[in-house]
C-alpha cells in the first residue's frame, strides 16, 4: 500500500474512536417536583436582627409600576417588579459602619449570581458614579446565572458617615433590563435629611 | 496483507513525525494562547484543544474550513507515533526497562488528556433550605424539555437536546405523539418585550409569550463572567396538524403550556439536567462572618443524602476544600444566594482523575531507573578501568 494512504486511513479509524455519542431525544418519567418549603425565622429572633441605623429619615419615591411588598425587619423597604422573563425584587437595606468594604459586598453580591470576584484594581471599571440631592451612590450592573437562569443585578451603594446602604433590584435578566432606567431615575429620588 | 503492514510501520514509527507533530503543538498551543483573549479559557479549549481541526470561516461567508490540525488530531498521532516506535524499535531487556515505563507514563498521559476532553462532566446543583433534588443542571448546554404534566404524582419528560434543534430537522421519538419542528435556533439571543406600537417583522410564534416578545440573535459571547442564552422557534406538530409555534429560552421561567389529546403539555427551554439514582436535601446553609464584618469566613452546606432503596441516608457536611464524593461525583461548595438561604454546589465526574497522576508516576519512575542505570554503568566502568 503506497505510504500516503497511511494518514488519511489512521485518521479515518481515530475519528470513529473518539467520534461523540449521537445526539437524541431523551425520555423518562421523574416525581413531580415539591417546592421548597418557605422557612420563616422566629418573630423573636426576627426582632433582634433588626439593625438601628439612625437615619430613618432617608425618603425616595418609587414607580407607581413597583408593588410594594410587605415590610420586613430586615429591609427598609421592598418592592416586586413585574416582567417579560419574571418578577424581579428590590431591596433596601442599612447597616452600620462599611460592612467591610465596597468591594466585599460587591463580591458578595456578584457570588450571589455566580460571578468570579472582582480584584481590588477591577473594581473602578465596574462603578458608575451617580450623584443625586447631595448623596454619592456607587451603581453596579452584573449579568450572571441563579439557579440556571440568567439574572441580572442592578446595585447602589450609599456610603453615610457611620453607615452604608444598600438599593439591590435583583432577577431574570430581562425584568431587570427593561427596569434598568426606572431603577436609576429611581435612585435619583433617594433623599436624606 | 504483510505488504501493508511496513509503510505503517514506517510511517507512524518515524522519528521526522514525532519532531513534525511535536512543532505543530507548539504553534497551537501559541496561536491558542493569544486567542484567549478573544476567546476566553472555554472557548479556546473547544475550538483548539478538544477538536481535530481548527476551523476557520471563509470570508464573508458562514462556511468553516479546517486551517490547522487540532488538539484531538496533533495529541492521537502522538499518541499512535509513540506506540508504533515503541513496537518497532524496542527490544526487551533490563538496561531500557525504564524507557519503557517512561513512555508507558506518557501514553497514559496522553490517554488519560483524551478521557477527560470526552468524559468529564460538569454539573451545578442549586438547593434552598428544605428542598430536595435527584438532579444537577449544565453550566452551559441546553435541552428543549416537552413535559405530560397529566399524572398527578408523575412527570413524563422528552428532552431534546440543542445539538438537534441546532441541525433544524424535523424531531421525532417513539412514545412523544407529535412532531417536533425547530424554525429557528438562536445559540444566544436577547428577548424584549415588543411593545404596543412597535412594527418590525411579526414574531414567528403563535402561542405562549411568543408573540409579546422580540428575540434578537446575538454573536457568541466567550467571555468569563457571560453566558450565551439560547433561544429557539418550536412548531409542535400533531398528526391532525400544527398545535402552533413557540418561543422558548432559558429567560422564560414561567412554563408555556398547551393541552392534546386531553393531555396537559408545557414546552420549555432549560439547562441540561443529568438526574441521579439518589437525592440531595439541604438542611441548612451557614455562612459564617468574621466577628462584627460581613468578610465571609466559611461557607458550608449540611445535606441529608438518601438514595430511594434506603441504602443511604446519612447527614454529610460540605465546606470550602471538603467536598462530598459520592458514586463517581464530587460535589464541592461553590456558591450560595438568597440571603444565604440558597447553596450553589458544583458537581463534577472526571472518572480519568487518576490516570495523569498515575502517569506522573511512571515517567518519574522510568527516568529515575533509566539514569540509575546509566549511572552504575557508568560507576562500574571506571571502576574496571581502574583496576586495570
Amino acid at each position: 500500500m503506497p505510504r500516503r494512504f497511511c494518514l488519511p486511513v489512521s485518521l479515518a479509524v481515530l475519528a470513529l474512536l473518539t467520534s461523540c455519542r449521537e445526539a437524541r431525544v431523551e425520555h423518562y418519567r421523574v416525581p413531580k417536583e415539591k417546592p421548597a418549603p418557605t422557612t420563616v425565622a422566629p418573630a423573636d429572633a426576627m426582632a433582634s436582627a433588626t439593625v438601628p441605623t439612625g437615619s430613618e429619615a432617608i425618603t425616595w419615591t418609587a414607580p407607581a409600576a413597583w408593588t410594594p411588598k410587605p415590610p420586613s425587619p430586615m429591609r427598609k423597604g421592598s418592592y416586586a417588579i413585574a416582567g417579560a422573563g419574571g418578577e424581579a425584587d428590590l431591596s433596601i437595606t442599612a447597616f452600620p459602619g462599611d460592612t467591610g468594604g465596597l468591594l466585599a459586598n460587591l463580591n458578595r453580591w456578584r457570588g450571589q449570581i455566580s460571578l468570579p470576584p472582582l480584584a481590588g484594581g477591577e473594581l473602578e471599571a465596574s462603578l458608575l458614579h451617580l450623584d443625586a440631592n447631595g448623596l454619592h451612590f456607587d451603581v453596579v450592573d452584573f449579568v450572571g446565572t441563579s439557579n440556571g437562569t440568567p439574572t441580572r443585578l442592578l446595585g447602589a451603594v450609599l456610603s453615610r458617615p457611620g453607615e452604608t446602604w444598600f438599593f439591590k433590584l435583583t432577577g431574570p435578566e430581562a425584568t431587570v433590563a427593561a427596569a434598568k432606567a426606572d431603577f436609576l431615575a429611581f435612585i435619583q429620588t433617594v433623599k436624606a435629611p | 496483507m504483510r505488504d501493508l503492514w511496513p509503510p505503517f510501520r514506517d510511517f507512524f514509527s518515524s522519528l521526522k513525525l514525532t519532531i513534525v507533530l511535536l512543532a505543530l503543538s507548539i504553534i497551537l498551543v501559541f496561536w491558542a494562547t493569544l486567542a484567549q483573549v478573544r476567546l476566553g479559557v472555554w472557548g479556546v479549549q473547544e475550538h483548539f484543544f478538544r477538536t481535530f481541526f481548527v476551523l476557520s470561516k471563509i470570508p464573508g461567508t458562514d462556511i468553516p474550513v479546517p486551517v490547522f490540525p487540532g488538539g484531538y488530531f496533533i495529541g492521537g498521532l502522538l499518541l499512535l507515533n509513540l506506540i508504533a516506535a515503541h513496537f518497532a524499535r524496542y527490544q526487551a531487556s533490563w538496561k531500557k526497562s525504564g524507557i519503557a515505563l517512561t513512555h508507558l507514563g506518557l501514553v497514559l498521559l496522553l490517554v488519560g488528556e483524551l478521557l477527560t476532553g470526552l468524559w468529564q462532566e460538569e454539573y451545578s446543583l442549586r438547593l434552598d433550605e428544605g428542598q430536595t433534588k435527584n438532579y444537577s443542571e449544565s453550566f452551559r448546554i441546553s435541552e428543549l424539555a416537552l413535559i405530560d404534566h397529566t399524572d398527578p404524582q408523575h412527570d413524563d419528560v422528552f428532552v431534546v437536546p440543542e445539538k438537534l434543534l441546532a441541525r433544524g430537522r424535523d424531531i421525532t421519538a417513539p412514545q412523544l405523539p407529535f412532531r417536533v419542528v425547530p424554525k429557528a435556533w438562536y445559540p444566544n439571543a436577547r428577548l424584549q418585550m415588543r411593545g404596543p406600537n412597535q412594527g418590525g417583522d411579526p414574531s414567528p410564534a403563535t402561542q405562549g409569550i411568543g408573540p409579546r416578545i422580540i428575540a434578537t440573535p446575538l454573536p457568541l459571547t466567550y467571555k468569563m463572567d457571560e453566558r450565551n442564552v439560547p433561544a429557539a422557534y418550536i412548531e409542535v406538530i400533531a398528526p391532525e396538524g400544527s398545535l402552533g409555534t413557540w418561543l422558548v429560552s432559558e429567560m422564560l421561567v414561567e412554563p408555556q403550556t398547551f393541552t392534546h389529546a386531553g393531555r396537559t403539555w408545557s414546552i420549555g427551554l432549560r439547562l441540561q439536567r443529568n438526574y441521579k439514582p439518589y437525592a440531595l436535601t439541604l438542611l441548612e446553609f451557614s455562612h459564617d462572618r468574621y466577628a462584627g464584618t460581613e468578610i465571609p469566613k466559611n461557607f458550608s452546606s449540611r445535606v441529608r443524602l438518601t438514595t430511594p432503596d434506603g441504602r443511604d441516608d446519612r447527614e454529610v457536611l460540605i465546606y470550602m476544600n471538603n467536598p462530598l464524593r459520592y458514586a463517581g461525583l464530587t460535589f464541592y461548595q461553590a456558591g450560595f444566594d438568597n440571603n444565604d438561604r440558597t447553596t450553589v454546589l458544583q458537581v463534577v465526574r472526571n472518572p480519568s482523575w487518576l490516570i495523569p497522576y498515575i502517569a506522573c508516576v511512571l515517567m518519574g519512575l522510568g527516568l529515575c531507573i533509566q539514569f540509575g542505570i546509566s549511572l552504575f554503568t557508568f560507576v562500574a566502568k571506571r571502576r574496571t578501568a581502574q583496576a586495570g
